[in-house]
């Protein structure tokens, strides 16, 4: 009874930290398209008419540009607004960085271009800022949001196809970028994997048709999960050689078969966690394409 | 004796991952990663003092003592090594920060100086100047953060079971943070005076 007397300050104390934390930061928004207005300032056809210019670009150049458009960003500053919305978002193409965001953040009269690591040579501070004091806010001082944010965009657009960058993708393959790095923690779970399944395969069919069963069976599964021939056929590959050469294992007797048993059913728990890696992209509508940045840009008010 | 040694070999492999080694090592990269683009913020920021001082010195000359403390700092700033190594030394990190603070207030004492030459503000130079240094700032804001993110990933991955064991077996130590250089001075109410010059920006 005293002990639930003296741990209820504590609980209290914790709940409040819990509600304080939650309510610290005005939430980044979904991306919804490549302009997203949470104001209802634009008119669907002003929204209309960004979307396209901005599509153009991407088509063109590769680059990304999306605007965003908020009541406000308090307590926080436009600044570290703008940079987690980018973060959220991941405009612009994965290692190329090519995106760029225009954060208006209406009632506080504060506006930010927010740059990617790709684009920071053509769309310099400087050049933001520029785009901001001379084209942006005087509009905006005026009232005229749709007129500002248009010429911003334009400029904006103007800078970007001046900047040197890999030429788009055409028709972008949106299958799932299989690069090093998740092929290598995936090592693991394939080595175990194909140790132990190449092992009960073998026992069951034999040396050679169990390991081409491995093998077969790692592709199919490489097919679903990474979506890629090229993986399925490296994967099948490195599986139907474990399983031919990897003799000591299986026959290591019965400690080691109820260890397997246990390895087994770890690397079948984690093909859940890669397909909800691969499901995410490939959506239709507009999403970032993995940009990264690193604050650069300008901000500014009206 | 063979077939031991490839079950060994197997095993190794199984509980350095799931041990945790892989994950340290990942961190660890990954501190150094950040803390790389931390460095070379400050590196950005310093290159961009001479040409501030000088655009000031133009309008201002009068300001001796201010400009002079800039150059100063800028110059202990950039006597000091910023290899990863200082990641390892908490005394020469330490040491670093303090640098960098040092330059961040003489700064900021700057800008508060130019608030009174209304020429200076409206020069073009001078508004490029500070509109670079100004990115430069909010750039080192981000990369300080991410650096502090990796470092927490990597301090929490040290200290917690079971990786501790692991990185107690290899010698790994949780890596320093950034703090605030001026605690004392943010924790206590500003004061608002109308008789003075204006308060110190920021």
């Amino acid at each position: 009874m005293r002990a639930m007397s003296v741990a209820r300050p504590w609980v209290v104390a914790l709940l409040l930290c819990f509600s304080l934390t939650a309510s610290a930061e005005v939430a980044i928004p979904q991306l919804t398209g490549r302009v997203v207005d949470q104001t209802g300032t634009l008119s669907s056809g002003d929204i209309a008419g960004l979307t396209q210019k901005l599509k153009d670009l991407e088509s063109g150049k590769g680059s990304q540009i999306a605007v965003l458009i908020v009541p406000t960003t308090q307590p926080e500053d436009i600044a570290q607004f703008s940079i987690r919305a980018a973060e959220a978002w991941k405009i612009g193409r994965k290692k190329v960085d090519d995106g760029a965001l225009l954060v208006v953040a209406k009632n506080d009269h504060r506006l930010r271009i927010e740059v990617g690591y790709g684009l920071e040579g053509a769309l310099t501070d400087v050049t933001s800022r520029r785009i901001i004091d001379e084209d942006i806010a005087p509009k905006l001082r005026s009232g005229d949001f749709a007129g500002g944010i248009n010429a911003g965009v334009d400029r904006m657009i103007a800078v970007a196809n001046g900047e040197q960058l890999p030429a788009p993708q055409p028709q972008a393959s949106h299958g799932v970028d299989l690069d090093w790095d998740t092929m290598t923690s995936l090592a693991p779970f394939v080595l175990i994997g194909a140790i132990i399944g190449g092992g009960i395969l073998r026992a069951i069919l034999g040396r050679l048709l169990g390991s081409v069963a491995t093998g077969g069976l790692f592709g199919a599964i490489a097919w679903i999960v990474a979506g890629s021939l090229l993986a399925s056929i490296l994967v099948g590959l490195v599986g139907f050689v474990i399983a031919m050469f990897a003799d000591a294992v299986n026959t290591a007797g019965p400690p080691m078969r109820g260890r397997s048993r246990g390895g087994w059913v770890g690397g079948g728990s984690s093909s859940g966690g890669w397909s909800s890696g691969g499901s995410s992209s490939d959506s239709g509508s507009f999403s970032g394409g993995g940009g990264s940045f690193g604050g650069g840009g300008a901000s500014g008010s009206w | 004796m063979r077939r031991f040694l490839t079950v060994l070999a197997a095993l190794a492999t199984l509980s350095l991952t799931n041990c945790g080694y892989n994950a340290i090592q990942t961190n660890d990269e990954q501190v150094k990663a950040n803390w790389s683009e931390v460095v070379n913020q400050y590196q950005r920021r310093a290159d961009l003092v001479p040409n501030l001082v000088n655009s000031v010195k133009g309008f201002a000359q009068q300001e001796k003592d201010v400009l002079l403390g800039v150059t100063n700092a800028r110059a202990k700033v950039g006597s000091i090594q910023a290899t990863p190594e200082v990641l390892n030394d908490p005394a020469a990190f330490q040491k670093f920060q303090a640098a960098q603070g040092e330059l961040s207030s003489a700064l900021s004492r700057l800008l508060v100086v130019t608030e009174n030459y209304p020429q200076l503000k409206s020069d073009a130079l001078f508004r490029d100047l500070m509109s670079q240094l100004e990115g430069t700032e909010n750039r080192i804001t981000v990369a300080r953060n991410r650096y502090i993110k990796s470092v927490q990933d990597y301090n929490v991955g040290i200290r917690t079971f079971p990786t501790n064991l692991t990185a107690m077996l290899f010698g790994y130590k949780d890596k320093p943070n950034f703090t605030v250089e001026n605690e004392r001075e943010i924790s206590t109410a500003p004061k608002v005076d109308f008789n003075t010059s204006p308060a110190p920006a920021k």
